[in-house]
């Protein structure tokens, strides 16, 4: 099990890499000169432009300013935003760190069981109206994007009857549009996964000796049959996370939520690259650290996996 | 002679394939959604019933009625004729990303699967680094670097694309290199290049559109996506995406332009699903859902 971690941990370093550089390269590399742009009508005040550029760090040769870099990642620093000059960019992103995981883990939490049941249900009653009714509300529910299901939900929930907030961040009902907006092709995902796996689940041998020593069909399904449905389901909740993290950027734009996918976007327009950069930085480690834990998590509670993955 | 038999047998093929798809019907379905979008694109420049990029303040917000069928957004542009417009655009869009996206992926897996050694491993790995950056997060580096544009979009949905094809090809390819035709082509002296291009290739054509019409969906959504978020498609072309975005902010009084954007969106998207789903389950059964 130690190799097989081990093994999963090494595999996380070329993304790491690959992060670094690119944001770097991002950072540095972009049209058009920050420290002009912040100067704006100072343009021609040297002093002052030698002083921004020395705090910066933009005046040294570039592989002393990555070295910086790196060093500064390992610190937890991500240097300092151009849009407000002089404030560093851990300041400008800290009070955003928690809303994008938290929108993603609480419709991660919403979608499980609900993906589940709804997938069960329809393995259940396979080729019956209630299985296709199931499978076509899937398919709408993983093809209408987000932000236009979000169109009618406002419309609808917000607008039309009132229950909820239109936008905003302030009390618990601000949260639930989001929320369930972004737990709605996570389930469809999970439910179209779970009935395939259950499909093949209930045409197994364990499954018919079950039902032939007599066991009450509850039994069948709860005890023999789910469980070998959740294993596999625990390996795509990684996929999932990915798509929910994507799924926040949208949804916190859309409401208004001051997390760290909204922050991301106005930065790109604002031309802040650091920010940007940091963010970046943060959801691709976000995701590799989910990926990693789920690895992990599936060579616990299957043998095979962590064996072939070290030979 | 042979030749007469292969054609009869590919007749029968193809009705029997046709039987079968008619039975599916959320494949038949998404047949009639797709065709509907594309007919729409390919006829958006006949059929619009106004330019879809002339503003008018004096009509500005109209309700859906009998001048405008679905009304005017916010400098008094026709929403109708903005949506038919809007739907060339994104197949458009989708229509190259997938074209990139296979051209480099099959290369790819191609070369990776004859070659070996460093070279599929370098293939293989860089798939593996570009798909555990999330999809939006190469996007938004790329949009950082590029600026916002319609090249951003094509760029970033190609990259995160490529690699799925470039697996798919690499191991289907692996699997044909142990058969007899092949080694038949190797013997005979046939050069690498025509043997992956003229013997391979074409085995591996039916899974590739497969995958491809499975993909459809994700890209036309990816790019309303990044379209709504302002990264993608610019004014003055319309995007449903975009559209969506200068919809919201009017969605209390002036609820048409929105909904309608996200009606004509999700539809296709979920066309494009319906019949890329009916079609892999129709055409290869060994791709199954994962």
């Amino acid at each position: 099990m130690t190799a097989y971690v081990l093994r999963r941990l090494l595999g996380l370093f070329p993304v790491l890499v690959a992060a670094i550089i690119l944001t770097f390269a991002a950072n540095r590399f972009v049209p058009g000169d920050p420290i002009t742009i912040m100067l704006g009508d100072q343009g021609g005040n040297v002093v002052l432009e030698r002083k921004l550029r020395a705090e910066y760090g933009l005046d040294r040769p570039v592989s002393v300013q990555f070295v910086d870099y790196v060093s500064g990642l390992a610190r937890g620093d991500f240097g300092l935003s151009f849009r407000y000059p002089g404030v560093p960019v851990t300041q400008v992103i800290k009070d955003a760190l928690w809303i994008s995981p938290l929108l993603a883990a609480a419709a991660l939490t919403l979608a499980i069981p609900i993906g589940i049941a709804l997938g069960v249900l329809a393995a259940l009653r396979r080729n019956t109206l209630a299985d296709t009714g199931i499978i076509l509300i899937l398919v709408a529910g993983l093809s209408i994007p987000n932000f236009a299901l979000a169109a009618f939900f406002v419309w609808g929930f917000a607008l039309k009857l009132g229950w909820f907030p239109v936008a905003g961040w302030t009390t618990w009902k601000h949260a639930v549009l989001p929320v369930v907006i972004l737990a709605i092709p996570a389930a469809a995902y999970l439910a179209r996964l779970a009935r395939t796996f259950m499909l093949e689940v209930l045409q197994q041998d364990y499954v018919r000796t079950a039902r032939a020593k007599g066991l009450s069909e509850r039994l069948v399904v709860w005890r023999h049959s789910l469980r070998n449905v959740l294993v596999p389901i625990l390996t795509v909740c990684g996929l999932i996370f990915g798509g929910l993290i994507t799924g926040t950027i949208v949804v916190e734009t859309i409401f208004n939520i001051p997390g760290l996918g909204r922050i991301a976007i106005e930065s790109i327009f604002a031309r802040d690259y650091p920010v940007t950069m940091a963010i970046v930085m943060l959801f691709t480690l976000f995701y590799a650290v989910i990926n990693f834990a789920v690895d992990v998590l599936y060579g616990l509670v299957d043998p095979r996996i962590r064996v072939e993955a070290v030979r | 002679m042979n030749g007469n038999v292969e054609v009869v047998a590919d007749a029968t093929g193809a009705r029997d394939f046709l039987r079968r798809f008619i039975r599916t019907r959320s494949a038949v379905l998404g047949f009639i959604l797709v065709v509907l979008a594309v007919a729409t694109a390919v006829l958006s420049p006949w059929i619009t019933p106004n330019d879809f990029s002339r503003t008018n303040m004096a009509f500005i917000w109209e309700p859906p009625g009998q001048d405008f069928v679905l009304g005017t957004d916010a400098v008094g542009r026709d929403v109708l004729s903005r949506l038919i417009v809007g739907a060339a655009v994104s197949l458009v869009v989708a229509l190259s990303v997938l074209s990139i996206a296979l051209v480099v992926g099959t290369t790819a897996g191609m070369v990776a699967a004859w070659k070996g050694g460093w070279f599929d491993a370098f293939v293989m790995r860089t798939a593996d680094v570009t798909l555990a950056f999330p999809d939006l997060i190469v996007a938004i580096l790329i949009a950082a670097m590029l600026g916002p544009g319609i090249p951003t979009v094509i760029l970033s949905l190609a990259v995160v694309s490529w690699p799925g094809i470039a697996r798919i090809t690499r191991s289907l390819v692996l699997s044909l290199r142990s058969e007899l035709f092949v080694d038949a082509a190797i013997v005979s002296g046939t050069a690498a290049r025509t043997i992956l291009l003229r013997h391979c290739l074409p085995n591996i054509v039916p899974a590739l559109i497969v995958r491809a019409s499975v993909g459809v969906g994700f890209v036309v959504m990816a790019e309303a996506t990044l379209s709504f978020l302002g990264l993608g498609v610019q004014e003055p072309l319309p995007s449903w995406g975009g559209m969506i975005r200068d919809g919201l902010p009017a969605l209390r009084s002036e609820p048409h332009l929105a909904l309608a954007a996200g009606t004509a969106l999700g539809l296709t998207i979920i066309g494009f699903n319906l019949l890329g789903d009916g079609l892999r389950d129709l055409l290869d059964p060994r791709i199954r859902e994962r």
